[in-house]
Formats: structure tokens, sequence, C-alpha cells
């Protein structure tokens, strides 16, 4: 259950004529994690795709520019159609659709390319729409040169100058000018206008005025929009029509030809095949009747060895070939559903081997609790909770669903902390404590110290996090403990199970015994720093510490080498680092304490012990509460960063390191996935 | 008593100081790790956990900081 499932490795043989339904049937069975066939093995050559892999391929090609053209590629489509409706004329079908689609896409881009030709037309005419001359006035002449352009700053006092019988026009903002020179002066023209940046704009032809010119132009544009717009439109209807077939189409030819290239992965012979894979063990009868039913005999299926999770360790031949095909053993976790929420965030640091335990339930018990923990708020608890279910319900992406999952247990932690241990919403105390603000001198109502449920007396709020950091530290460190704890434990099991009992005692009891020491040394540090008690040699907790901690570390210097001694205070540092539950808690009650004594002592100047001797005024209470929805907005912002991070790095760095490998394979059959089409012969969904 | 302001002084160094040393060791992490995110997404998890490591520097000086203000 917490191990992936056990794995049989499988030679499947049979000849050549059957790799088609044996491939079939295997999709159909959804248990075979397919093994690469590597060409080492003499006799046996790759094999080739089956033929209907080409013209499917073919298909395909079409219809994903299609798709590009429809611009489908990234939408979502709703609707199914059977295998059937798709093959019946699939071929004329796809070449009516590409048809009309490529008509109707090649209209829509022409018509563009024209829209701006003449808009580019138009830009030049509007220049010229700004002198009072006929577009033909501007060529054909014998014994005249024309300058047209744009220029910076006016320069007829400059042309004058260099070409005295010249005639100037120049548009009112004085930005485009006409100049009509003596051939004989043209150079000397051209030098003077250079100098106010002339660039040339030749004229248009045409025999009419420069506004009759754009207003033909302007008809000719509405006429281009609305014809536009019509292939738009029509272009929109043929998607609408036919977008689920050709998404249906899509997936119904790839799953074709990732059939149809599944003979690449294994060996052949002129007559036969060999395929090596990967079976869940439990699934091996299921397997092995389908093989021999469907196929009638012409088709072998072998088991060749059903993995252990122990790890060859001696150093017998062919070790280095024993290892390299251990690694590529896939984990197939079944996980239940809650589980599978926080599958995503091992995975995120990697898969589990096939030889250890999958991370992921100690994830869900832990990740949530440490999240509630640094909160610890009803304030923040209950909007997280809600966040989290809303997210769980609309989210589809890993992402975001892992994010929900995080926020939704947290929250639920969140708020039983919040509620019983540390009694506070909003980082305002239910009852009083300390002479503190609290809800019930807020409220004026006066909220108890506990709740009878039952005949027992439940306290709400035993810690203030800002008055009892002492107690919370102290708390934190021994979490600390017990959760690497753990770890080793875990840590201990993976390994007996990988290289036996003996090697897992020498490696990880060991630091179990140092822990433990540790833990016993902590427990007197406490005594004789902070409660101030004399240390005595002979104290018990001395005597009990003192062996452990000896052969503790005798051993894993044996086990490990000279590097166990140096991970000793990184084994310190590791509980340490488990303070920042209190710190993180800390840190946030601090930022509240400070938004409320901002918002209700300093704005509102509501003492705060006596209700009624009240004297601000509504404005201010407004602006007061203003501060307080913004402040702790922010705070809960920053409870997502950075409540949610730290206890992912706490397992991911202090707890997963005692005993996750991690690295593995993930099991992944032979199957196929069907969105948008449903197969009557098929067994798959 | 005349310590107490020396005792605030030497907890606020000791946050403070840690505090710039995680910075600065995150900010070179960070960095690498965005660089090799942009080459294989998949190494998110690993770039976090490595981003994050530096943090207990200044966890280790918060704890300080609060061991010397319990005694104040």
């Amino acid at each position: 259950m917490l191990l992936p499932k056990q794995m049989t490795r499988v030679l499947i043989v049979g000849s050549r004529g059957a790799l088609k339904d044996t491939i079939e049937v295997l999709y159909q069975l959804e248990a075979a994690h397919l093994i690469d066939f590597s060409a080492e093995e003499e006799g046996f050559s790759l094999g080739a795709p089956l033929p209907e892999s080409s013209e499917a391929s073919q298909k395909l090609l079409k219809l994903r520019s299609l798709e590009k053209d429809m611009g489908l590629d990234d939408m979502e489509v709703t609707g199914q159609m059977g295998t059937a409706d798709i093959e019946k004329d699939l071929t004329e079908t796809i070449a009516a659709l590409e048809a009309e689609i490529t008509g109707a896409t090649e209209s829509k881009n022409r018509i563009s390319v024209r829209i701006n030709e003449l808009e580019a037309e138009k830009a030049v005419l509007q220049n010229f729409q700004a002198l009072p001359l006929n577009l033909e006035l501007y060529r054909d002449y014998d014994s005249l040169k024309v300058f047209t352009g744009r220029v910076r700053g006016d320069p007829s006092a400059a042309l004058k100058a260099a070409a005295p019988q010249s005639e100037v026009f120049i548009s009112t903002n004085g930005d485009f000018v006409a100049a009509f020179v003596g051939k004989a002066q043209a150079d000397e023209a051209q030098k003077a206008l250079v100098q106010f940046g002339f660039t040339e704009v030749p004229a248009p032809a045409g025999n009419v005025s420069p506004q009759q010119m754009v207003a033909k132009v302007e008809e000719e544009l509405t006429a281009l929009r609305s014809s536009m717009e019509e292939s738009i439109k029509k272009l929109e209807e043929l998607k609408d029509k036919h977008s689920i077939f050709v998404k249906a189409a899509d997936e119904h030819l790839s799953i074709i030809v990732a059939k149809a290239e599944t003979p690449l992965r294994v060996g052949t012979t002129e007559y036969t095949f060999a395929m090596d894979a990967w079976v869940p063990t439990s699934d091996m009868p299921k397997v092995e009747k389908a093989i021999s039913e469907k196929l009638g005999g012409k088709v072998h299926i072998e088991s060749l060895e059903v993995m252990s999770r122990r790890e060859a360790h001696g150093h017998h031949e062919g070790e280095e070939h024993h290892e390299a095909k251990v690694e590529e053993i896939p984990s197939k976790t079944e996980n239940g559903k809650t589980v599978r929420k926080f599958e995503f965030m091992a995975r995120m640091l990697s898969t589990p081997k096939y030889r250890e335990i999958d991370p992921a339930v100690t994830m869900m018990i832990t990740i949530p609790i440490f999240f509630g923990l640094m909160v610890g708020d009803i304030g923040y608890g209950i909007p997280f909770m809600i966040l989290g279910l809303i997210g769980l319900k609309k989210c589809v992406s890993d992402e975001w669903r892992t994010i929900s999952t995080l926020l939704f247990f947290g929250g639920i932690w969140a708020t039983i902390f919040g509620m019983f241990m540390f009694g506070e919403a909003y980082g305002i105390h239910f009852a009083e404590q300390h002479h503190d603000m609290s809800w019930s001198s807020l409220l004026g109502v006066e909220l108890p110290h506990e709740i009878s449920l039952g005949g027992f007396e439940i306290p709400l709020g035993i810690y203030s996090k800002l008055h009892n950091v002492k107690e919370i530290l102290y708390m934190t460190l021994w979490i600390g403990i017990a959760h690497i704890f753990i770890g080793f434990c875990i840590g201990f099991y993976n390994k007996s199970i990988r290289f036996g009992f003996k090697h897992a005692v020498i490696e990880k009891v060991s630091w179990l015994m140092i822990l433990l020491g540790g833990a016993l040394l902590l427990l007197l540090l406490v005594d004789a720093m902070i409660r101030g008690k004399a240390l005595s040699l002979t104290d018990l907790r001395i005597l009990i510490a003192a062996p452990l901690l000896l052969v503790g570390i005798i051993m894993a210097y044996k086990g490990e080498g000279s590097g166990a001694i140096l991970e000793l205070p990184g084994l310190m540092g590791n509980i340490i680092s488990y303070t920042r539950l209190a710190a993180i808690g800390m840190s946030k009650a601090g930022l509240a304490l400070a938004f409320n004594t901002i918002a209700f002592e300093v704005m509102w100047g509501h003492d705060f012990h006596v209700m009624g001797s009240n004297n601000g005024d509504m404005i201010m209470l407004i602006a007061a509460l203003g501060i307080f929805l913004i402040g702790h907005l922010t705070i809960f912002v920053l409870a997502i960063i950075s409540a949610g991070l730290h206890s992912l790095r706490l397992h991911y760095v202090e707890f997963f390191m005692k005993f996750y490998e991690g690295g593995g394979v993930e099991f992944k059959p032979l199957k196929v996935i069907r969105k948008y089409t449903t197969d009557k012969n098929g067994v798959s969904e | 008593m005349a310590d107490a302001g020396l005792i605030a002084i030497g907890a606020g160094i000791a946050v403070g100081i840690t505090g710039l040393a995680s910075a600065w060791a995150e900010k070179e992490i960070g960095s690498a790790a965005i660089g090799a995110m942009a080459e294989n997404e998949k190494l998110f998890g690993k770039g976090l956990i490595l981003t994050v490591i530096p943090e207990t520097i200044v966890i280790f000086g918060m704890v300080v900081a609060i061991l010397l203000w319990l005694n104040m």
C-alpha cells in the first residue's frame, strides 16, 4: 500500500503476424509498461511501424494544419464522437473540410492584404489632400522637376534663394511640401530641401483631386471591411460546426499512430517478435488469461522475474548489468483519493523508486499540521478552508489543485489550532489575556476562556503567540525531534527492504540513537539554562544519553565513514530549523498586532478596555476598518507564501533527507486516453 | 537594568546580520535556480529547496535573539 505495487518482468513472444493483435490486447489491458528494445541482442532488429501508420500520419498532418487555421490548437471543445462515425468517409471529409477552410482562410488573407495596401495608399493621399492641386498636375513636365514630400520646417525661403524661379506649395501644418523647380536648378533645390529633412513621397497616379481619390479608396475599404467581417463570420461558423469532428478525428488518428508505432519499441526477427515489459504482479493472471484467450496460442507470455524489493548488494559477477536493470523498474503507486491530492507535491521533488515508500502519505499528515501551526488563527483558517474548497472544485491543473489542497487541509488545522491552542482570530484573542486587546473588550461581550463539551472543559487558547514564546519554541523543538524520528524510522524500513536488516541497523538505528541521546540532553539543557537548576553528572538523563550518543556515533562512523561525524551538527541544525514553526507564527502575530493597534487604538481612538467610553466618530471607525481589512489581507497572502513554502521546505529538506531517494520511473502502461472519442469495440472508457 | 539596551542591540544584530546573510545566499542560489528552471521546468521542486536552504541561517539568528530577549 505504501510501497509502489510489485512488478513482474515479462517476456511476450509470438509470431510476427500476431504482433498487431498483441498490441491491441495490451492497449486494452492497460497493464504493461513496455521496455524499449535495445538493439544489442543478436538476431533481433527493431520492428517496423504497422502499415496503417503512414496513412494515418498523413491525415493527422492535414488535420493539425486545419486546427491551426481554425485556431483550435489550445482550445477546449465539448462533445464526443464515436470512432465509427469518424472512420466513415474520413478521407473525403478531411479533403472537403480542407478545401472549405483553406478557401475561407485564403480569401480572408487576400482581403486583409488588400486592406493593408489601401490603407497605405490612403495615408499617402492624405498628405496631398493638404495641397490645392489635382493629381495630374504633379507629372509630365518637360522643363520642370517636381519635388513632393515631408519636411520639418518651412523651406520656401531657402528654396527661393536656391532656385528663384520656383513655385512652392506647403500644407497648412507645414510638414508637407510640393515644389516645382526648373530642371537647371533642380540640384540646388534638392540640396536646399535636404536641409529641412526632406523625404520624398511620390505623387500617386490619377487625374482627379486627392479628395476624390480618398473618397474612392474609402469606398473600397468599407466594402472590403464588410466582406472581411463576413469571411471571419464564415470561419467562425465553420469552426463551430467542425471543431468537434476535427478534435475527435485528431484524437482517433493519434491513437492509431501511437498503436501502429509501438513495434518500434519491440525486437523482431523475420517471423517472430519479442516484447519486454513490466506488469504489476497482481495484474498477471488477467494479462495471461487475456493473451491466451484472445490470441489463441500464437503468442506466449512468460514471467521472467518477480522483482523483490531487495537489492543485490554482493560482489557477484555481472552486478553492473543487474544494477542497470534495477534502475528501470517503474513505480506504480496506488493512493487513495486524499493522498493522491498530495502526490504532486512529492513528485515535484522526484518520483519515488520502486523500492521505497511513497512519501505522499507522510506529507498528507504533517504538511497541513505544520501549515496550521504556523497560521494558527481562525480568522485566516476559515477563509483558507473556503478558498481551498473552491479551488478543489474549480481548478483543473495540477499546480492549482495542489495549492488548493494545501489551503483546504491547512485551513482545517489552522482553525483547530487557532480555536483551541491560540484562541485568536485576526491576531486578537477571544477572551482577555495579558491585558491585550481582545474580542471580548472590542465587542463588549464576555467570551469564555473555555467551553465544556460532554463534561470536559476544553480551553479556548492556551498559549499566546507573543507572550508564551518560550513554551512554543520548546514545543517546536520537540515537533522537530518527533518528525525527524519518524523520518529515520521510514529510512530504516526502506533500507531494510533494500539491503537487509543489518545494513539498516548500522545506517539508521545509529542516527536514531544519536537523536534520542540529543533529545535527552535537550531536556537537561532546558533545565539548566532556563529553569536554572544545577547540572549534575550523575543525572539519570546523562547516564542514558551518553552511551546512546557514543554507540550511535561509532555505529554511524562504521556505517558511513567520517562523513557521519560531519553530519552531526547538521542534525542539530535540522532540529533547530523546526523553530521556524514558532518563528513564522510569531512574525504573523506581530504584524497582526501592529495593524490592530493602528486600526483600533490609534485611528479609532477606542479605549479597548471599556466599550462605552469610545469617543471616536463614524468616519474614523470606517477608516480603521479599512486599515484592518487591508492589513489582514496582506497577512493572509503572506501566510500562503510563507507558511505554505516553509512547511513544504521542512519536508523536502529536513524530513525527506532522512529516507527519500527518489529518481524512480513512473509506471506508464500502454493505454489510450479518450477525451473526444468513444470506442464501442474497445474496453477502455 | 542597564544591560537591557545592550541586550536589545545584540538581539537586533543577531537577526539583522543573519537576515542579510540569508538574503545574500538566497540571491545567489535563486538566480541560478531560475536559470536552471528556464532550461528544464521539472527542476522547480529542487530549485525551490535549494533556494530556501540558507533560510536556516536567519532562523538560527532569530532563536539567538529570542533567547537574549527572554533573558532581558
